[in-house]
């Protein structure tokens, strides 16, 4: 058996988004360090890891993130699972990035004077000490992201989930931020349409229309996604494509 | 682009928030018994003068009235109407004054150290069951957000100067505040996600 406490596993789990059922009796155990999630636009990806740090209720079965069971409540949920959303403007709380990373060190109980020195050390380490008094909004994107993953990073996570969140950024800058990513000890599930930055992954998951498709080495699963979503594209619009 | 935090590490970055607080307090309080025209004209001098003590790219922060001028001009007119023209003019140096020095404590302030600032004020809120650290939150947020929605009205203009070739209409309101609602809920979820607005450790109590 897989060590639990390093493991995701959802086990018959379904998900409700406003009344309606989005994930259906979805089971799987993720004890992979990395482990890459794809399926189209509105698959549910979005609505699963939702669940892992409780922004989403699970409505029927059982899921357990790294020892902790959904069941303990969305908090405990939300200390052992770091999040990155897609948009950093969204994300970022604070005028300066220095604040920023702060904050989340207070919100574990950090003192304030601790925080700001943490803070300051974890931007010298990754080399942009110098961004920490800008002003976000001045920030490029790429920078805004990094920040965003270093404010979720500084609260020590045991996993680390990432949801689209290099959508909007230059390839250098993604290339850049997915070196940073494999350096880490944290567990990550990475949803991405960028079929080829997931090629380097232990595993990769596909949802499709709220199920479990496929779950497999990167391999296989990429290659018969992109098979399966490539046949019949041309009547994409028609809706023949979707059904 | 709205004029916010300035990095620096000038007297006035390293001087507390509390003490910047109180000064503002204390000088909107002496404008009014001191009415006459010098003091106010003193008053702006001085205000003006502290910015300059930030160098060059702190006496460029003075730019951010300038939206605020044409308010001024009606204030100005108003008291010409009434035929008083020395009153005007003590008016409009007054608020800039005053609108100037409130700048000039928020480009020199963390958020964070303004929040610790305030907050003590917001604890007889608690009575009511509000937390004051929410409020304190919800003031770092607006001064965050500003330029985020600025931002977001740009594009919107954009889009419709793109199909209409005009640059600005009353039908862009009802798609921003649609907007504005969505990125509530994002921010709702990003704040969440981090333990909410009362954190972590208060759980554990």
């Amino acid at each position: 058996m897989n060590d639990t406490s390093k493991t995701i596993n959802f086990d018959h789990v379904s998900i409700e988004r406003s009344g309606l059922t989005i994930i259906s009796d979805l089971s799987v155990a993720l004890p992979d360090q990395r482990v890459g999630i794809i399926g189209r636009n509105g698959s549910g990806k979005s609505t699963l890891v939702r669940s892992l740090n409780g922004l989403l209720p699970v409505s029927a079965g059982s899921l357990l993130v790294h020892g902790v069971s959904a069941e303990e409540g969305a908090k405990k949920l939300a200390r052992v699972t770091g999040f990155v959303f897609q948009n950093p403007d969204h994300q970022l709380i604070f005028p300066t990035a220095l604040e920023e990373l702060s904050f989340g060190l207070r919100q574990i109980g950090v003192g304030k004077a601790d925080a700001k020195v943490q803070s300051l050390a974890l931007l010298r380490d990754h080399g942009i000490e110098q961004l920490g008094e800008r002003p976000v909004h001045e920030l490029s994107e790429g920078q805004k992201q990094l920040i965003c993953i270093l404010a979720v990073l500084i609260m020590e996570p045991k996993l680390l989930v990432l949801d689209e969140p290099f959508s909007s950024l230059d390839l250098r800058t993604r290339v850049a931020l997915r070196r940073k990513l494999e350096k880490l000890d944290q567990q990550i599930l990475f949803v991405s349409h960028e079929l080829d930055a997931l090629s380097d992954y232990d595993k990769v998951l596909w949802i499709e229309d709220g199920k479990l498709k496929q779950f497999g080495v990167p391999a296989d699963v990429l290659a018969d996604y992109q098979a399966h979503e490539l046949s019949g594209v041309d009547l994409h619009f028609e809706g023949v494509a979707r059904a | 682009m709205i004029s916010l935090y300035m990095a620096g590490n000038s007297w006035a970055h390293k001087l507390p928030a509390r003490v910047k607080l109180i000064f503002l307090f204390v000088l909107s309080l002496l404008i009014i018994p001191f009415n006459t025209l010098w003091f106010s004209a003193a008053l702006l001098v001085f205000v003006v003068a502290l910015y300059a003590t930030l160098g060059r790219q702190g006496l460029e922060k003075v730019k951010v009235v300038r939206p605020l001028l044409w308010m001024m001009g009606i204030i100005f007119l108003v008291h010409v109407f009434l035929g008083d023209i020395e009153q005007g003019i003590i008016a409009v140096l007054r608020l800039l004054a005053m609108v100037l020095l409130a700048n000039f404590i928020s480009i020199t302030t963390h958020m964070e150290a303004l929040m610790d600032a305030v907050e003590p004020l917001f604890r007889p809120l608690r009575v009511f069951g509000m937390s004051p650290r929410r409020i304190s939150l919800a003031v770092a947020l607006v001064i965050r957000f500003v330029p985020v929605l600025l931002a977001v009205y740009a594009s919107l203009q954009e889009a419709y100067k793109a199909r209409t070739a005009h640059a600005n209409s009353w039908r862009l309101l009802a798609p921003f505040a649609l907007h504005a609602i969505k990125m509530t809920d994002h921010v709702a979820e990003a704040l969440t996600a981090r333990g909410g607005a009362d954190g972590f450790d208060r759980d554990k109590k």
